[in-house]
């Protein structure tokens, strides 16, 4: 394998893969709290689907920024694709595409987008903390 | 190679439709989250995903549709447009995603409290 000198750090090429691990990071930290609150398969697949991206982002993205795995390409005068270009490619697509699938599952279940509400009830929000507040004060 | 697993691999159809498909549910249940809980988090995380969405779109009409005739036709502007636009796209929604989703968290945390 040659040895490819990475960009320094915080330069516009090695931004995006420290970014992306960041986000990943911070993505798997956050849907760990929103689980917590939420229970059965929501918080199951929010949690399976954010872990699926967070790899993604944190572990399979940036090695390919960096160079370390090998590329795939299928235009016509790239040289045929090694086995591993293949397998490292499958596995990125799986978990890139699967997580965000997971993921947004999960938060439409967690969202309750799947049950019908009637026309004329309107969609009526958990009472804010303000009001009550308010309502307290006044009374 | 088994012809199914070739097949799979080589125009990623199946995962991508499932990507997308797991990228417009997160955008039906964040519009739902902003339209029920008044809250921004669900706003910020709809803008992200209709990023990411963009970007992907790009990415399939990427390989259909640019060729070195329409290259030649869009000029410089146009051909740095093609390759720094999908990177801020993807970054920007993947920043709105998470921001929106840890505004929301906020929100429940404070709502459960």
């Amino acid at each position: 394998m040659t040895c490819v000198i990475p960009p320094p750090l915080a330069s516009i090429e090695a931004f995006r893969p420290v970014f992306m691990i960041v986000m990943g990071v911070f993505l798997m930290i956050i849907a760990w709290r929103l689980a917590k609150g939420l229970d059965g398969w929501s918080a199951r697949l929010i949690v399976a689907g954010s872990f699926l991206l967070g790899f993604g982002y944190v572990v399979v993205l940036p090695l390919y920024d960096a160079g370390i795995l090998p590329r795939f390409s299928l235009k016509a005068n790239t040289p045929v694709n090694s086995p591993d270009a293949y397998a490292w490619n499958m596995v990125k697509t799986f978990v890139m595409n699967f997580g965000w699938l997971l993921f947004g599952l999960g938060l439409a279940m967690h969202a309750k987008i799947f049950t019908a509400t009637s026309p004329g009830q309107n969609l009526s929000p958990p009472t804010p903390v303000t009001n009550e507040s308010t309502a307290q004060r006044a009374t | 190679m088994n012809l199914l697993l070739s097949a799979l691999l080589k125009n990623n159809l199946l995962f991508d439709a499932l990507g997308i498909i797991g990228l417009g549910l997160l955008g039906l249940a964040a519009i739902k989250l902003a339209r029920t809980y008044k809250s921004w988090g669900g706003t910020m995380m709809a803008l992200g995903t209709i990023a990411l969405l963009v970007a992907r779109l790009f990415f399939i009409l990427n390989s259909i549709f640019l060729t070195n005739d329409l290259e030649a036709a869009m000029g410089p502007i146009g051909i740095s447009l093609t390759i720094g636009l999908p990177p801020l796209l993807l970054s920007f929604g993947l920043a709105g995603i998470v921001w929106g989703l840890w505004g929301h968290e906020r929100w429940v945390q404070e709502e459960t409290r």
